[in-house]
C-alpha cells in the first residue's frame, strides 16, 4: 500500500501498482512482436500440473530450482481447460507460491470448459486472501462456460469476471 | 487519408465523457478539422447534446446489425461536424455472446470502410467495461480519458489503466494515451492533490487545459446545444478551445 504524506487528503494510492517495474515491462511488451511474446518461458510442465503457468523473459529466474522471480513481479497463469477436484490441489499449491512471490496476478480463464465448485472456491479465497494482501488477481477473458459455472455459483460479481473483457482474445 | 480515430473512455459515470465529446468536437470542427463523431452510449446523451432527440432514428446500432456504411449513418450537425447517433439497438450489442473476437471487432471493420475525409472520429464510450467499449478499444488509435479530480475517480482509473494494457497486450500495439481533466474545481484542496498524484503517474500525458466546473456546461445539453453556441466566450467556452489546441498541438502538462 502506498504512503502518503500525513497531512494528504488522499490515503491509499490505487495507481500505485504503475510504478512497480511490472509496469514498464507490460508497455513494452505491447509493441513487441508475437515472437518475442511467444518465447515467454513456461516454468510448470503441463504433466505435471493442472495449469501452464508463464513468465516473461524479463522475469524469469536465473535458477531453475527457484520457480519464480523475486517479489514485486507480475505473472499471468493459463488455467487448463478441465479443472475439476483431482487437480484442485496442484492448482491451489501453484497459486500459494504465486501469491506469496507476486504483487499481481492475471488469471488467463479463457480455454476452460469445465470447472467444478471446489476450484472456484480455490479462486475465490485467492482473490479473498490476496485483497487482505494488498495484491492483485485479476480473472482475464473468462470464457462462457467459466462465467456460467461462476454465475451459478453466485459468485461471479466477487471474483470480478463481469468486469472482464470476456472471449475476445 | 485516415482519420485518428479516437475512444472518449472512462467507465466510471460523470466524469465528462459526453461533455468533452460535445465541446471538443464543436471547438475542433470550428478550427476546420472536420470531425464525425459516434454516440456509442445507448443512453443516447451525445446525441441529444447536440440537438438530435428522435430515440427511435438509426444510427451506428444499423452500422454494426446490419452492416450498413457509416456514411450513410452520418448526420451533418454543424459546419464540419457529423453525427453518427446511437440507435434504439445499440443495447443489443452489449448482450452479445455467440461470435468470440468477431463481436469485439466489428466498429473497428466498420470504420475501414474508406472514402471519408474526416481529420478524427471521436467515440463517445458508455460509461461500462462491456461489448461496446471491448468495440472501441479494437476500433480506437488513440484513447482520451475524461478524469474529475475526486478520489473515487482515481481508483477508477487504475482498473481502465489495467484493462487498457490488456487491449495493448493482446492486440500488440500502444494506444496514445491522454487525459483531460474535466469538471476541475481549482480552489479545492483534494482537486489539486488527485492531479498531482496523476501528473505523477502520466507525466506529459495530461491535455495542458483543466476543464473547470461550471453551471453553464451542465445546462446547454437540456437546449441541444454547445457551448459555443449557449453561451460563446463563456469562461468554458474559453476553456474548450484552449482544450482544442492543446489536443491538436500536442500541449500537455
Amino acid at each position: 500500500m502506498a504512503e502518503q504524506d500525513e497531512d494528504s487528503l488522499i490515503g491509499y494510492d490505487p495507481l500505485a501498482w504503475m510504478h512497480r517495474s511490472d509496469f514498464n515491462q507490460d508497455s513494452r511488451k505491447a509493441e513487441v512482436g508475437e515472437s518475442e511474446v511467444d518465447s515467454s518461458t513456461e516454468l510448470a510442465s503441463s504433466t505435471e500440473t493442472a495449469s501452464n503457468l508463464e513468465i516473461d523473459l524479463d522475469q524469469a529466474p536465473a535458477d531453475a530450482s527457484e520457480p519464480y522471480a523475486s517479489q514485486g513481479e507480475r505473472a499471468v497463469l493459463v488455467l487448463e481447460p478441465v479443472l475439476n477436484i483431482q487437480n484442485v490441489s496442484v492448482l491451489h499449491q501453484h497459486l500459494m507460491q504465486m501469491l506469496s512471490n507476486f504483487e499481481a496476478i492475471d488469471i488467463d480463464a479463457s480455454g476452460v470448459t469445465m470447472i467444478d465448485t471446489a476450484n472456484l472456491q480455490l479462486l475465490l479465497i485467492l482473490k479473498q486472501t490476496a485483497i487482505g494482501l494488498q495484491k492483485s488477481i485479476s480473472i482475464d477473458f473468462p470464457s462462457d462456460k467459466f462465467i456460467e459455472a461462476s454465475e451459478l455459483l453466485g459468485i461471479a460479481e466477487m471474483l470480478e469476471v463481469d468486469q472482464a473483457a470476456s472471449g475476445f482474445f | 487519408m485516415s482519420a485518428r480515430i479516437v475512444a472518449v473512455l472512462n467507465q466510471k459515470g460523470g466524469v465528462g465523457k459526453t461533455t468533452t465529446s460535445v465541446n471538443l468536437t464543436h471547438a475542433l470542427a470550428k478550427l476546420g478539422k472536420k470531425i464525425t463523431v459516434i454516440d456509442f452510449d445507448p443512453q443516447s446523451h451525445l446525441a441529444v447534446s447536440l440537438g438530435s432527440v428522435d430515440p427511435q432514428k438509426s444510427g451506428i446500432d444499423k452500422v454494426l446489425l446490419e452492416g450498413v456504411s457509416l456514411a450513410e449513418q452520418s448526420i451533418p450537425v454543424r459546419k464540419n461536424l457529423n453525427l453518427v447517433v446511437a440507435g434504439p439497438r445499440l443495447q443489443e450489442i452489449e448482450q452479445l455472446t455467440d461470435g468470440g473476437a468477431r463481436r469485439g471487432d466489428l466498429l473497428r471493420r466498420a470504420l475501414l470502410d474508406g472514402n471519408r475525409d474526416e481529420d478524427f472520429i471521436f467515440i463517445d464510450c458508455p460509461p461500462s467495461s462491456g461489448v461496446l467499449v471491448a468495440n472501441a478499444l479494437f476500433a480506437a488509435d488513440e484513447i482520451l480519458v475524461p478524469m474529475t479530480s475526486d478520489y473515487l475517480a482515481l481508483q477508477g482509473l487504475s482498473h481502465l489503466v489495467g484493462t487498457i494494457k490488456k487491449f495493448e497486450s493482446a492486440l500488440k500495439r500502444p494506444y496514445k494515451f491522454s487525459l483531460v481533466m474535466s469538471r476541475y474545481i481549482p480552489t479545492r484542496r483534494i482537486s489539486k492533490e488527485v492531479l498531482s498524484v496523476i501528473q505523477k503517474y502520466f507525466p506529459g500525458q495530461i491535455l495542458a487545459t483543466a476543464i473547470r466546473e461550471t453551471a453553464l456546461l451542465a445546462e446547454c445539453p437540456s437546449f441541444g446545444k454547445t457551448i459555443f453556441e449557449y453561451r460563446p466566450g463563456c469562461r468554458s467556452a474559453r476553456d474548450f478551445m484552449a482544450l482544442a489546441e492543446d489536443f491538436l498541438q500536442g500541449r500537455m502538462m
